[in-house]
């Protein structure tokens, strides 16, 4: 069992004020949620780049190999010539490399999703439905040396409308 | 609601307005789909089992026109879902604002498009039972699929594409499915938890969506280009009279996208007007559509006077006798009607007034799907019982088996699209709240 501080908040611009202030006072490990996507919440956590792209471009990579060793595989196994043409006929077979590149890109980016982004999480995790809806939430995740009073009082200088202590 | 009286809505009016949707249902969306399944078993499914149970022949396909209705249906719906994941990703990339409000339905659309056309696979090929002989890997006799024919490069591609354009709607929903699980109890909370994974809108979550989401829109745009290309190939890639044309890609293509955008009209018009979402899907939208499809519907004229002329240029008697029985023997009427329907009606869309008309739109919308129908239709029927030398031409003309699974098609499509609306928002909560007043102080306190 944990527990959380959370702030919620009426305002994009106290949310993103309670989560710079929590940062400039030494804690990083901040929650922020939100009913849509933030870019300035995202750059207070200082998420850049993501890995996602990787599983993308190992994904093509495999996904390319495959489709043509498919398209060369089956046609070695069974030799149809036509008309002197090469068996192993490198247009249309590109054609099939190209399909399963892409979905071997597609298949490889959902579970990087998944993984980048830690989902499914069955697990309880403080939540407040609300910020789906039309506010805002920071959470904190109480431990040594983070004093729950003081966190508290941060979220509502910064404009909290409630702030609670949850328990998951 | 027209755009000087329009008021936006609050956040939380986009939530309940959407899951007013799908948590509250009348008689009259029951009465619908019953109609709809009916339908889709009597006109669809009871002709395919009598076509089964007597064989083939029970379609009006014959000796020289070995391809008929089934493959130009197959061909209408490949089209349509082109509207879809397509435009989706396009505006995605292009970061337009108004498609947010009307992406979702469009990429169902896609969705449901694909798997109709599967149906008419299955239907054409006869012997469905053999169908999996078309999937790589070996078959009963240890024979592989020959990946020197388009017909397998199409089932990769309609496969590769019918998942992608999944995950791309499924990934795009998981957000708006955590409102859904946090406005329900029950049982159907219980299931829209497991549908949105536990999404909490972190910033972490919404930063890697945002990013799976962009390389999503990047994979699928090449990804629908190479699709109705593959199609085309199908017949351009056969040396028949008035199919062996270099110019049937674009062509497929700009007729896919023409006639998916004007499904999305189509589509646009019921759901906003049987699930109210009059603040949601606007005048702007339309418009937007509107002027779009006058571009297409250039280019797509453009690409048939060309056909044309290059037909007369090449000067081969073979294209030129086939050029002349589309244009003056027995399907000239629906030739001219496509060209009536597809290219001269839609510039009615230059006038402002009936770009912004719902009804007009509408009305046009559902000609232009006509007249694509009737292209597909006039593609397969007019070509194959016409190649080459008289004493094999022949003639075809749909049974009643093959206009009765027609129909039964649409049926399909509708009874899959009003399950849709009833498990998934058909407009995009998170995305409609991006586009409206950012809630920060400045801007709630001045519209209050």
């Amino acid at each position: 069992m944990t527990t959380s501080v959370m702030g919620l908040f009426d305002y994009e611009d106290d949310f993103l004020a309670a989560a710079r202030k929590l940062k400039d006072a030494g804690i990083s490990d901040l929650t922020l949620m939100s009913p849509i996507p933030l870019h300035d919440a995202e750059k207070v956590l200082g998420l850049g780049s993501s890995a996602i792209r990787r599983f993308y471009l190992i994904g093509a990579i495999i996904g390319a190999v495959s489709g043509f060793a498919l398209a060369t595989f089956s046609a070695l196994s069974f030799i149809l010539p036509t008309g002197g043409r090469a068996i192993i006929a490198i247009p249309p077979f590109l054609v099939i490399t190209y399909e399963l590149t892409i979905l071997f890109g597609v298949i490889a980016t959902l579970i990087g999703f998944h993984v980048v982004s830690g989902l499914p999480a069955w697990r309880d995790k403080p939540y407040d439905e609300q910020t789906n809806v039309n506010q805002f939430s920071v959470s904190v995740e109480l431990g040594e040396g983070k004093d729950a009073d003081r966190i508290g009082q941060i979220m509502s200088s910064a404009g909290a409308v409630n702030v609670k202590q949850v328990e998951v | 609601m027209s755009e000087a009286t329009y008021q936006e809505p609050r956040w939380d009016e986009v939530n309940r307005d959407v899951l007013a949707t799908m948590l509250n249902t009348g008689p009259r969306y029951w009465w619908l789909l019953g109609i709809s399944i009916t339908v889709a078993l009597v006109c669809f499914f009871g002709p395919w089992a009598y076509q089964l149970y007597v064989g083939v022949g029970a379609a009006g396909m014959n000796r020289s026109a070995v391809w008929g209705t089934y493959l130009s249906n197959f061909i209408f719906w490949i089209g349509l879902s082109h509207s879809g994941t397509l435009l989706s990703a396009v505006l995605h990339i292009t970061q337009s604002d108004w498609r947010k409000a009307i992406y979702r339905s469009a990429e169902a659309m896609t969705l449901f498009s694909l798997m109709t056309a599967a149906f008419f696979v299955m239907v054409h090929v006869g012997r469905v039972w053999f169908v999996h002989w078309s999937a790589p890997i070996p078959n009963e006799m240890d024979l592989w699929p020959n990946f020197r024919s388009p017909l397998m490069f199409d089932v990769m591609a309609i496969t590769t594409y019918l998942t992608a354009s999944s995950i791309f709607i499924y990934m795009g929903s998981v957000p708006d499915f955590a409102a859904v699980r946090d406005a329900s109890t029950g049982m159907r909370r219980r299931l829209y938890t497991i549908f949105s994974f536990g999404w909490r809108g972190t910033a972490k979550e919404w930063h890697t969506l945002g990013w799976a989401y962009t390389f999503f829109a990047v994979f699928v745009i090449p990804l629908a280009v190479s699709v109705h290309s593959i199609v085309s190939w199908d017949f351009a890639m056969s040396i028949v009279p008035g199919l062996h044309h270099t110019i049937f890609a674009p062509y497929f293509v700009c007729g896919a996208i023409y006639s998916g955008t004007a499904g999305i009209v189509t589509v646009m018009f019921i759901i906003r007007k049987y699930l109210n979402f009059e603040r949601y899907i606007r005048e702007i939208h339309l418009d937007n559509l509107g002027k779009l499809l006058v571009v297409l519907s250039l280019i797509w004229t453009y690409i048939n006077i060309m056909e044309v002329f290059t037909t007369w240029y090449g000067g081969s008697s073979f294209e030129m006798e086939a050029l002349k029985w589309r244009l003056t023997g027995f399907y000239a009427p629906l030739y001219w009607e496509m060209i009536l329907f597809c290219a001269a009606v839609p510039l009615l869309m230059l006038s402002k007034k009936i770009r912004c008309n719902w009804k007009y739109m509408l009305i046009i919308s559902i000609l232009i799907n006509i007249g694509m129908l009737t292209e597909r239709f006039i593609i397969v029927a007019t070509s194959l019982p016409r190649k080459f030398l008289p004493d094999s031409y022949g003639f075809y003309f749909p049974s009643g088996v093959e206009i009765s699974i027609t129909i039964g098609s649409f049926a399909i499509f509708t009874t899959l699209f009003l399950i849709f609306v009833k498990w998934v928002p058909s407009v995009s909560i998170y995305e409609v709240k991006e586009t409206l007043k950012p809630l920060k102080r400045g801007s709630v306190e001045a519209r209050s």
